[in-house]
């Protein structure tokens, strides 16, 4: 497995692989001799290419990628489904926290079926470059949405219909509060970062010593740094411990193309995952939670919040916004049997929701 | 909004002694939405989720069960070790609880509505029971459903007379006209042969394959039928199998463990299924626990999500926690299931406040006014629902309550007194080096008693096992070797080869079928076993130095070509 990097390297000297070798350069500045060292995690960004194309094997609407290179030399790996049917305003999708645009591999078809659609590894995260990000939480999350907003001025969107799931339902809605001329609409799907850590927790009773003194051991760690230690075994564990990734996808794949993919985006230099540690408090909450903030956005944006009924980030968000934002259009959507990936656990009621959303637009 | 037009599940997860959660849910949901219950197509559970769908379904009463979990851990807790003490025999326990808590109707009622999470021991696979002939089977599943291996116990339960009653001998078929070959799924008609009495089972039969070796063992499950009916089992066989004179059938009395091993929340993946589960995660009705942590682990089907509450949970699940933290959790399932209720508006309004049922049932009339104006703020959900937490307690039902509160209850006498102070403490910690092997010895010894009548079902299942062992260890030596060894050391073993290779010339050694796999039951025939292994072994070797041959010597390399059939005999020529 080791190996594969240096083939990777290998493959990059061919003229035929313009992009990869683009992709070594950034590797390459680490030195020779650590590139040949034994890789301890089996990944590059090779392998990542690898499980983003079987990801993506299956799909049979016309699409095509691309890298798009932002101002400051960073650059969002962009797929573009149904390209020609640019009439409409399109949707863009934005990812998770650990995940990328393979993600939504059982959503594109049909979402692209009338209109354009447009997804992307959000900066730090999948194929997009990994920067540093600033250790301020508020600086971050600037990072963020100033590289949305570069990636829309670089592919020439003029509005578009904003779609985040999790991290990207947060960053869209902070996109939102500061471009919100460009968004006609703005679908949240179990957004990550809402409401504001309860205080309320002591009432509960006392979890003993030992387990707070885990907790306090495992909070300086970035969330996926267990992955990285684990190295050759990181795989088998993502299989051992998220089987259900499996399970959501088994309509597309028979295999373990999904925990690959979750695997090879996640182990590669933490970026994103570093910067959204440092928009947490632990545990998982947000730092700048986005309830505080949700008054104050462009009352005409029409928001509608879509969760799973079995997830555990609590659908009572949509409410909330409501009774936040009394002037404006807010709708809460609940998927039955979906869990936090609603996506992929219900697709059909999930692409059917947000294309009627869609429609309602134009 | 839960769509009650099509059909729905309820599923209770595996946990252990957090059963007591389940007894919470059950309550509120037999209280406050009883149709829920009543007109659900199926209950499902695992483990301790087994038990609650059982008294759930078989209308025993929720609040003896939720008081008999709390009992259990008390015993449990008493001891040195907790419920590993080798005089605390759980399944005993569980089976005695159930015993008196399930209705003699029990089965009956059960039947076709409950769905028991097992895991077949010969294959690993998961099966999910609904038809029980008598309450003693409907127990007897339960507490396979709950055996979870070495914690309670190393041999595991037999599940008897359930749908394949009662035969446990080898099931011979025949080739001549029995076998049926019609498209993808041959039907079998077996015969059973001289020494077996009975054999029966429906056509649903699930089947394991142990290719290697040539037998099939087939789990039956579902199928009921009756005694000395003839066999007729669909088997899914590749075809190439049935070419050899007869294929050997054991099907015998299955042993099962814990659900939870295989599927711990069955038909979670059913949209309509309402999930139950102590563990907050992505279930339907689990506490929610003011973390948002994306990281959760899946463990067989249920979610779990990671944070520092979940750690405590499992930390507890086997090794029980004290009494009231077991009651606060029996609370917490209560006001969990209300929560569910209401947000998928199933609760059904018993005073006219429709806009407010929650409070409307717990807010004593003075405060609901008041009340009601801060649950104008959606945002103050969580916090209204705090403060009347305890008033949902004290409408827990009366029965539950007091069964709680009694379980909880410590005598309180001057012995216990005594008994909590520091030096008779201290005494008992320093004694237990002393009585741990005395009650061992007496435990065990009890247990040898209780044991005796299954002594030679479960010796013989063990020889089973131990001879699989060996199968598997001498099959994987056998590959070891075969892709392992030199040149040389063949030469070494050509000189036995000719004369094994007499025996069975004509059999492809590549796939061939041993015929010794018929159920053996004397040490002879392990002798005999043991023999043919070893020529199996021999030719093995033989056959992989033919190949070894031709690679290295190229102008030999017709020999690769050949079919493997005439493998063994081009060998005697060849050397």
């Amino acid at each position: 497995m080791a190996g594969a990097a240096a083939v990777a390297l290998s493959l990059a000297a061919l003229p035929s692989a313009a992009v990869m070798a683009e992709e070594e350069a950034s590797s390459e500045r680490l030195g020779w001799l650590f590139s040949w060292l034994p890789a301890w995690c089996p990944t590059s960004l090779l392998h990542l290419k690898e499980a983003e194309d079987k990801m993506l094997k299956c799909i049979t609407s016309t699409y095509n990628k691309r890298y798009v290179y932002l101002a400051n030399g960073n650059k969002i790996w962009t797929l573009t489904f149904s390209p020609d049917l640019s009439r409409k305003t399109p949707l863009v999708l934005l990812h998770g926290f650990g995940g990328g645009v393979g993600m939504w591999a059982l959503n594109f078809e049909e979402l692209c079926e009338n209109r354009t659609v447009h997804a992307f590894d959000l900066l730090g995260f999948g194929r997009s470059s990994r920067p540093h990000f600033d250790t301020d939480a508020r600086e971050a999350e600037n990072q963020f949405v100033e590289s949305i907003e570069e990636w829309r001025k670089e592919m020439g969107l003029e509005k578009m219909i904003l779609l985040g799931h999790n991290l990207g339902g947060f960053l869209a809605a902070a996109y939102s509060l500061k471009y919100p001329s460009r968004v006609k609409h703005l679908i949240l799907v179990e957004p990550w970062g809402f409401p504001e850590r309860p205080d309320n927790a002591e009432h509960e009773r006392p979890i003993p010593i030992w387990i707070k003194a885990l907790g306090a051991i495992l909070s300086p760690f970035n969330p996926l740094a267990g992955l990285r230690i684990a190295g050759p075994f990181g795989l088998s564990l993502v299989q051992r411990l998220r089987p259900d990734f499996k399970r959501k996808y088994a309509s597309m794949f028979d295999d373990n193309t999904v925990t690959e993919y979750i695997y090879h985006c996640n182990v590669q230099s933490p970026s994103g995952e570093t910067a959204f540690k440092n928009m947490t408090i632990p545990y998982g909450w947000a730092k700048r939670p986005m309830l505080q903030r949700i008054p104050q956005m462009d009352q005409d944006i029409p928001i509608t919040v879509v969760y799973g009924a079995r997830s555990c980030i609590d659908g009572n968000s949509g409410s909330t916004i409501q009774s936040l934002r009394p002037k404006s259009y807010v709708k809460t959507i609940a998927i039955l049997g979906a869990g936090h990936y609603v996506y992929a656990d219900q697709p059909e009621d999930f692409n059917q929701k947000v294309k009627d959303i869609c429609d309602s637009v134009d | 909004m839960f769509p009650l037009d099509s059909a729905w599940n309820i599923s209770f997860a595996g946990c252990g002694f957090l059963g007591v959660y389940h007894i919470g849910v059950a309550s509120c949901l037999q209280e406050h939405a009883p149709f829920l219950v009543a007109n659900a197509r199926k209950v499902y559970g695992a483990s301790a989720g087994a038990l609650t769908a059982t008294a759930l379904v078989s209308g025993a009463c929720l609040g003896e069960a939720g008081a008999s979990i709390i009992r259990v851990s008390k015993e449990a807790r008493k001891r040195f070790l907790g419920p590993l003490h080798p005089s605390f025999n759980l399944v005993k326990i569980i089976r005695h609880c159930l015993i008196k808590t399930v209705p003699e109707n029990g089965h009956e009622v059960a039947a076709g509505r409950l769905g028991i999470s097992l895991t077949r021991v010969s294959d690993g696979e998961n099966v999910i029971l609904s038809d029980f002939h008598s309450k003693e089977e409907l127990i007897q599943a339960c507490v396979c459903s709950t055996f979870i291996p070495v914690y309670c116990g190393l041999i595991p339960p037999t599940l008897r007379g359930v749908g394949w009653g009662g035969f446990s001998k080898s099931v011979e078929l025949g080739t001549s006209g029995m076998i049926s070959d019609s498209g993808l799924s041959p039907t079998v008609a077996a015969r059973t042969c001289g020494q077996v009495e009975a054999a029966a089972c429906g056509t649903d039969a699930a089947c394991g394959f142990a290719r290697d070796w040539g037998v099939v063992s087939l789990g039956l499950a579902g199928g009921s039928g009756k005694v000395n009916a003839p066999v007729s089992i669909r088997v899914n066989v590749s075809l190439s199998y049935l070419s050899y004179p007869s294929v050997f059938f054991t099907l015998q009395t299955q042993r099962y463990v814990d659900g939870g091993i295989s599927d711990n929340l069955p038909r979670y993946e059913l949209k309509n299924t309402i999930t139950v589960s102590p563990f907050s995660g992505e279930s339907d009705i689990c506490p929610r626990d003011s973390s948002t942590n994306m990281h959760e682990l899946r463990v067989t089907n249920t979610s779990i999500q990671f944070n520092l509450r979940n750690l405590y949970r499992l930390s507890k699940a086997l090794f029980p926690p004290e009494p009231q933290v077991l009651r606060d959790m029996c609370k917490q399932g209560y006001r969990d299931a209300l929560h569910f209720l209401k947000k998928n508006g199933l609760l059904h309004l018993q005073r006219p406040s429709p806009d407010r049922p929650l409070l409307a049932i717990e807010a004593p009339p003075e405060e609901k006014k008041e009340e009601e104006k801060e649950a104008e703020d959606q945002m103050e959900d969580n916090t209204a629902l705090a403060v009347v937490e305890d008033h949902i307690f004290e409408h827990l039902p009366p029965k539950l309550n007091q069964a709680l509160l009694e379980a909880c209850a410590e005598r309180r006498g001057l012995l216990t007194g005594i008994s909590k102070t520091l030096p008779i403490r201290v005494a008992t910690a320093m004694m237990v080096p002393y009585l741990l092997p005395l009650e061992s010895a007496v435990s065990f010894t009890v247990r040898l008693l209780e044991w005796l009548p299954d002594i030679p079902e479960d010796i013989r299942w063990m020889r089973e096992q131990i001879t699989e062992i060996c199968n598997y260890l001498v099959k994987k030596a056998k590959k070891k070797l075969g892709s392992h060894l030199s040149a040389r050391l063949y030469y070494h073993l050509e000189l036995g080869g000719p004369q094994s290779l007499s025996i069975s010339p004509a059999s492809p050694c590549g796939e061939a079928v041993p015929m010794w796999m018929r159920n053996n039951r004397s040490l002879s025939d392990v002798m005999l076993k043991w023999e043919e292994y070893q020529r199996q072994l021999v030719m093995g070797l033989l056959c992989i130095n033919v190949d070894m041959q031709a690679s290295l010597f190229p102008w030999e390399g017709f020999q690769m070509k050949l079919p493997p059939l005439d493998c063994a005999k081009e060998c005697l020529p060849l050397f």
